[in-house]
């Protein structure tokens, strides 16, 4: 017997995706998992842009992480000119990451994977029942959002970072009350680790690489080399070990490391540097009764939620130790250059690469997203989880197959789907 | 008497999400904002979509390839009123930049060489379709978003800002950014924003469009005199409108 499945418009995702699956006699003969949205080609409309303009330019790539490309987009040319940001503008880019992390995985986790495990078709249907629970998401992405706006200048689309430092900095008190905020919130997240921990989730095992920044000093953000098992890797020899290919059916590129699949994520970061968690997401972590190093990629949900916590953590000892200084942006001289960043954002690691020339103007950009890494691992879990259900009922086969693609929490950058599945 | 409520849709074209997030980063009014109205359609958060009749559809995003066409054209049909949400589908956005770059920009990228879905020129969504009310902005306001649901509730028609930046930024006591020698958009842009690029000592770029009565060669003339390159100035004014100047071209060589 065989079948076809084809999921047009994949719901509750970030992005146009599809998912297109022939099964015959058992055995699972094609699955191809597509970005069908509208390629930018942000990579190109950068050439002749000045160094300066791609920070603004490239965070309009993504709104749930457009820290995260302002951030890549700074460092990268930072790095091709060495410029050595202050230690204050080093901890703001980390704080405004952190907010960023706050935000994407509270949105994440109650309005996209939620539902799927209680049995709803969204969080809004959960309202009557479970307002407790979305008003908690909402209570921590606002404040995600607050610091954002606090350190960014903006909640979307961050105006006040810049090469060299800020525009403009953000008072002590604006970090007091971020505090004070971010204290009133812990118990939320906490809450969270427990209740993401306690779900029940699919289980799949398939042994994979798990590749993350690491640092000796701290649960890496920003800095670091990369690490996959044990082996680490330097950032700017990545075209190296990481090749980018593309399918006829996706308008998304595919990546590999070393020719293999790899996965990178929440996960990634919980498997590499659990031991730099905070203490109190270390504790919830072990609680959780999640095995390191974990294989199943549904636990990705339980590790965003211990990330949570962590990040919480982090950012309420930035805002208490910080003492503001009013510090001017570093200054530097334009020259022909060339620079890799890598670093960590809510769903993986983001890579931008740039060259330009003696006016600091870009004449190549290279940018590699989270999601991107995740496709092929993604296709091979699919696949994967397949076998178990292949005699389940569709409707059972696709819910599972959703959950599956959620818990990676895909960004094919922005959304418009409708859930259309036709059966041969 | 029962009153019937507003039947909504929220939808997406090719673009960053960023639009829809900023109705849902209404945090504490989201829940009493969607109590107001029939919230049929949200992909990006529903699973269930009821694709019927709209009193107003919200689209964000820009038509970028031809499945983006047929998604629009379907909804226009379906939709009452459509509202444009944000900067893509109101003038483009920074994709739509893209019309005013070399084709060989993009001969190097992987993704070129696809072939099964179909480029068409990034184009915003008054190009395709009538568009009854915009919500400007790269992201747009969320306030404002809420003030226009707000409105439309109550019957009311909802207004949309149309003096220049620089009117929220001198009432923000903010220091002239030109004066300090930033390549400002602020004269010829659509306020509503409170200046909040500028306040953050950030030029204004015109993510929300021109007001009604911009005067682009005046600008043109002054940021010229303050020694910016007809290269910069382009590329500036075109990042975000780009496709609202057609005449800029003739107004630099003026």
């Amino acid at each position: 017997m065989s079948k076809t499945i084809k999921l047009n418009h994949i719901t509750k995702i970030e992005g146009h995706a599809s998912l297109n699956l022939s099964i015959d006699k058992g055995k699972v003969k094609k699955c191809e998992l597509s970005a069908v949205e509208g390629s930018r080609y942000f990579e190109g409309l950068l050439k002749g842009r000045r160094i300066d303009e791609a920070s603004e330019l490239t965070s309009r790539i993504c709104g749930i992480c457009s820290c995260a490309h302002t951030i890549a987009a700074i460092q990268a040319v930072e790095n091709a000119l060495y410029i050595k940001p202050s230690k204050q503008t080093i901890v703001l880019r980390e704080l405004l990451t952190l907010g960023e992390r706050i935000r994407s995985h509270a949105t994440h986790l109650y309005f996209m994977v939620l539902p799927d495990y209680l049995g709803y078709e969204s969080a809004l249907s959960m309202l009557p029942k479970y307002k407790k629970e979305i008003t908690i998401a909402l209570k921590m992405m606002k404040i995600g959002n607050q610091i954002i706006k606090t350190v960014g200048g903006r909640d979307l689309h961050p105006v006040t970072a810049t090469i060299g430092g800020f525009h403009n900095l953000p008072s002590q008190e604006e970090l007091d009350e971020l505090r004070k905020n971010l204290e009133e919130i812990k118990k939320h997240a906490v809450s969270t680790a427990k209740l993401f921990s306690g779900l029940d989730y699919p289980y799949i095992n398939r042994k994979t690489e798990f590749f993350s920044l690491t640092s000796w000093r701290k649960f890496a953000m920003l800095y670091g080399n990369l690490k996959s098992l044990n082996k680490e890797y330097l950032k700017k020899d990545y075209q190296r070990y990481i090749k980018e290919y593309h399918t006829p059916y996706s308008s998304a590129n595919f990546v590999v490391k070393d020719e293999k699949t790899y996965y990178v994520g929440a996960l990634a970061r919980i498997n590499n540097n659990h031991k730099k968690l905070s203490k109190d997401s270390k504790k919830l972590l072990d609680e959780s009764g999640m095995k390191l190093p974990n294989n199943n990629p549904f636990s990705n949900n339980i590790a965003q939620a211990i990330e949570l916590v962590h990040s919480v953590d982090h950012a309420i000892e930035i805002c208490s130790k910080l003492k503001i200084k009013n510090e001017k942006i570093k200054k530097y001289r334009v020259k022909a250059g060339h620079g890799v960043a890598a670093i960590e954002v809510p769903r993986g690691i983001l890579w931008h690469e740039y060259k330009f020339n003696k006016k600091g103007e870009i004449t190549y950009a290279n940018i590699i997203t989270p999601t991107a890494q995740n496709l092929r691992s993604m296709e091979e879990d699919i696949k994967l989880l397949l076998t178990s259900i292949i005699n389940s009922p569709k409707k059972k086969i696709v819910s599972e197959i959703e959950k599956l693609i959620r818990a990676y929490d895909p960004c094919f950058s922005c959304s418009a789907h409708f859930l259309e599945v036709n059966w041969e | 008497m029962k009153t019937t409520k507003l039947k909504i849709g929220f939808y997406g074209i090719t673009g960053c999400a960023g639009c829809q997030l900023s109705f849902i980063f209404n945090e504490d009014e989201l829940l009493s904002l969607i109590d107001l109205i029939d919230l049929r359609a949200f992909p990006f958060i529903k699973e269930f979509n009821l694709e019927e009749k709209f009193d107003y559809v919200f689209i964000e995003g820009l038509v970028a390839n031809k499945n983006d066409l047929k998604t629009l054209k379907k909804l226009r049909e379906k939709a009452d009123k459509l509202v444009a949400l944000g900067a893509c589908a109101h003038t483009g956005c920074v994709p739509a930049y893209r019309n005013f770059t070399l084709k060989e920009n993009y001969k190097h990228l992987l993704y070129m060489k696809r072939t099964e879905i179909q480029d068409v020129k990034p184009t915003p969504v008054d190009t395709h379709v009538n568009v009854d009310y915009t919500i400007p902005g790269c992201p747009p306001d969320k306030n404002e978003i809420m003030n226009f649901i707000k409105d439309i509730v109550k019957g009311k028609e909802p207004k949309i800002n149309n003096n220049p930046v620089c009117v929220e930024c001198r009432r923000n006591n903010n220091v002239c950014l030109l004066d300090v020698g930033k390549p400002c958009l602020g004269p010829i842009t659509r306020g509503g924003c409170n200046s909040v690029c500028t306040n953050g000592k950030f030029e204004c770029w015109g993510c929300r469009g021109l007001t009604d009565d911009a005067d682009i060669k005046l600008l043109v003339k002054l940021l010229k005199e303050k020694g910016f390159s007809e290269k910069i100035i382009k590329q500036r004014m075109r990042s975000f409108v780009g496709l609202k100047l057609p005449n800029l071209e003739k107004i630099m060589n003026e």
